[in-house]
């Protein structure tokens, strides 16, 4: 399943890369995160419980932020596994300066599979879309709280 | 494919009911008919510690006429409203949106209301809602509230209820005589959740619309009221024409997604092929028309 | 998790079992009470295999907890057939070649059951629509659309006045106070009063309950 989307940030593009590189952040802002735990610089062992309304699944897996290039770009993969399913989620991160604020371009591939998958299908896409829109919204208001 | 263990409750009042949701709050949650929340629990993606189940409560078993509107009781099964001759005559929009609501063993059992409750994004019954603009009544520890059916639906299977608070009733406003009305969706098989549904409202005076109101399901996280179109049909003289204008800007206005039942575009395609004829229906069963 | 009693009346009889409140009902049918003909396809409400009439009206057993049905008045599959002598209904679907595995079968039997009670003469479009809730693998339904449009004809006729036992119509569902009031009120039951208890791990008392309830109904 392929997502994309953009954001802007009202932030210079350094304190935006800064952010978005910063495991609290990260563990602020991911919907559901209830542990990140540092293996190596830029691997993590995530624990989430996510989902919607009374449809929540535990999974349990790894969170890697790849092929960096400062200050514009990197790839985040998110994978995990647990009772209702397994996900992956390979994301492309853009930062763009745009005056005084950054435009954020994100595109992400989402597999999703096991039985949330099966059933939940129409509404994956949505609720995915969903839950990095909350993720990037967290962001912003984490930089409105710094700034 | 079995349940998860929880402790049941089976309430015999709405007092009992809200004391057991004010102790649990999001670890318990209302058992009415079922026809949702079970499939969800038989296969664990959903695993409440506590079910309040609220089918003994016999005084939320009504459907009552109340002035303009019908009070849909939170026990009154989805069947019971599609059999009663006061649905069929004052609220035909109802009538006709819930003979397609999934299958009839499941209307035995299901409720109109739990069906709003459960906020399906293809549901019919909230989409039917969001068009008559009608409102849901919630008692909780803080009171009774009445909530407007564009307050109530968030998201995705979300209201903007409180885990602590209990849906009593639905008020669907009924429709005036002379007002016309249609209920088009289009699923792959009988009984499916619809791809894309819209129910219409009509009213024409004189040769010019004076009501028009568009309410479509499957193109969002929520029921969706086309208000730009609506606007744009308002004032203007009924026509084929029109219907298609109107199909066209329902497609600007919506914003659905794709999955592997339907794509994007055709979703937003159907949704404006189902616009254009169920205006056209409304229209042939307004007053005027006859 | 608390194991209860549960007593259940189905096809006119009282069952008892003991179950944890998350027992469907489609289990403790199949378990609890023995009755396996209720079929159990997908459980999550889809497949309609396990179909009953609750109070007359057709619903899945499968999404309903057993704890739920106490009070209410079934019927399954097995409560269609008097002895060796197979209901309308049953003998239209096999004389119409409309089953193959069987596995569907008794899902289509109570739905079409209850459908043909209410709509005698129904049409082609009808039928297809009210057994749009029950799947099959096997016939392709076409056979079994002909068997329940020559079951409603048959039925139609007004040769078998007893194609709806009392445990197949609608029954308004009353407070437990008067369920019990009611449940004495109601008469001899079609069938002979056989006590058929089947509780895992229950007592000899609970079956002398039953009997002394059967028999204060023959004494008044």
């Amino acid at each position: 399943m392929k997502l994309e989307g953009t954001s802007t940030l009202a932030a210079p593009i350094e304190t935006v890369w800064k952010m978005i590189n910063d495991p609290d952040a990260l563990r602020r802002c991911t919907p559901g995160l209830k542990e990140l735990k540092e293996i190596e610089p830029d691997r993590y062992e995530a624990t989430l419980n996510v989902g919607i309304a009374a449809v929540k699944g535990t999974y349990k897996g790894t969170l890697t932020i790849t092929d960096k290039q400062a200050p514009s770009h990197y790839k985040l993969v998110l994978e995990g596994s647990g009772g209702t399913g397994f996900m992956r989620g390979e994301g492309l991160v853009d930062l763009e300066p745009q005056g005084e604020a950054t435009l954020l371009k994100w595109t992400g591939d989402m597999q999703i599979g096991g039985l949330i998958a099966g059933v939940g299908q129409r509404m994956l896409g949505g609720v995915g879309k969903m839950l990095i829109g909350q993720f990037f919204k967290c962001l912003e208001q984490h930089l409105g709280e710094d700034v | 494919m079995k349940p998860a263990a929880f402790v049941y409750h089976a309430p015999e009042t709405v007092e009992e009911a809200l004391g057991l949701l004010a102790a649990h709050g999001d670890q318990a949650k209302v058992l009415a008919g079922g026809q949702s929340l079970v499939p969800l629990m038989n296969m664990r993606l959903a695993r409440p510690a506590v079910i309040v189940d609220i089918n003994r409560i016999r005084t939320l078993d009504h459907l009552t006429p109340d002035g303009d509107a019908l009070r849909v009781g939170a026990l009154c099964r989805q069947r019971s409203a599609e059999r009663a001759a006061i649905v069929a005559t004052r609220c035909p929009l109802l009538h006709a949106a819930l003979q397609l609501v999934g299958h009839v063993q499941i209307r035995n059992r299901g409720t109109v209301v739990g069906s709003l409750a459960h906020a399906d994004p293809a549901a019919e019954l909230t989409a039917v809602l969001a068009v008559l603009g009608g409102t849901v009544t919630a008692v909780g520890p803080d009171g009774t509230r009445t909530i407007p059916a564009d307050e109530f639906f968030v998201s995705y299977l979300t209201t903007s209820l409180d885990p602590r608070e209990l849906l009593t009733e639905a008020r669907f406003p009924t429709l005036p005589e002379g007002v016309g009305w249609s209920w088009m969706e289009i699923a792959r098989r009988h009984g499916d959740f619809a791809l894309a549904g819209v129910g219409v409202v009509l009213a024409v005076r004189r040769g010019r619309i004076t009501e028009a109101r568009v309410g479509l399901t499957g193109v969002g996280p929520t029921p969706v009221r086309a208000a730009r179109t609506e606007r744009a049909l308002a004032g203007r003289a009924p026509s084929d024409a029109l219907w298609t204008e109107a199909a066209d800007a329902v497609r600007e206005e919506i914003d659905p997604e794709g999955d592997i039942h339907a794509s994007a575009e055709y979703r937003r395609h159907v949704a404006g092929v189902l616009t254009r004829r169920a205006l056209a229906e409304a229209c042939t069963r307004t007053a005027e028309a006859a | 998790m608390a194991v209860r009693e549960i007593a259940l009346r189905i096809n006119g009889r009282t069952h008892t079992g003991r179950a944890e409140p998350r027992k469907t009902l489609a289990d403790f049918i199949r378990e609890e009470c023995g009755l396996t003909g209720t079929h159990l396809g997908c459980e999550h409400g889809v497949c309609g295999a396990c179909t009953i009439l609750m109070n007359g009206e057709a619903v899945r057993s499968c999404l309903m907890f057993a704890v739920q049905a106490e009070g209410a008045e079934l019927m399954t599959v097995e409560g269609l057939a008097d002895g060796a002598q197979l209901h309308p209904i049953q003998q239209a679907y096999w004389e119409h070649h409309a089953l193959q595995c069987g596995f569907c079968t008794p899902g289509f039997l109570m739905t079409t059951l209850a459908f043909l009670r209410d709509t005698p003469r129904p049409s082609e479009r009808e039928i297809r629509e009210t057994l749009a809730g029950n799947l099959c693998r096997c016939t392709g339904y076409q056979n079994i659309v002909k068997a329940v449009a020559a079951a409603a004809n048959t039925l139609a006729s007004g040769a078998h006045p007893d194609a709806w036992p009392p445990f197949a119509r609608p029954v308004e569902v009353s407070a437990p106070a008067a369920r019990t009031r009611r449940a004495s009120a109601s008469g001899a039951p079609k069938r002979p009063a056989v006590k058929k208890t089947r509780a895992a791990g229950g007592t000899r008392r609970k079956g002398t309950r039953v009997r002394s309830r059967q028999a204060k109904r023959r004494r008044s």
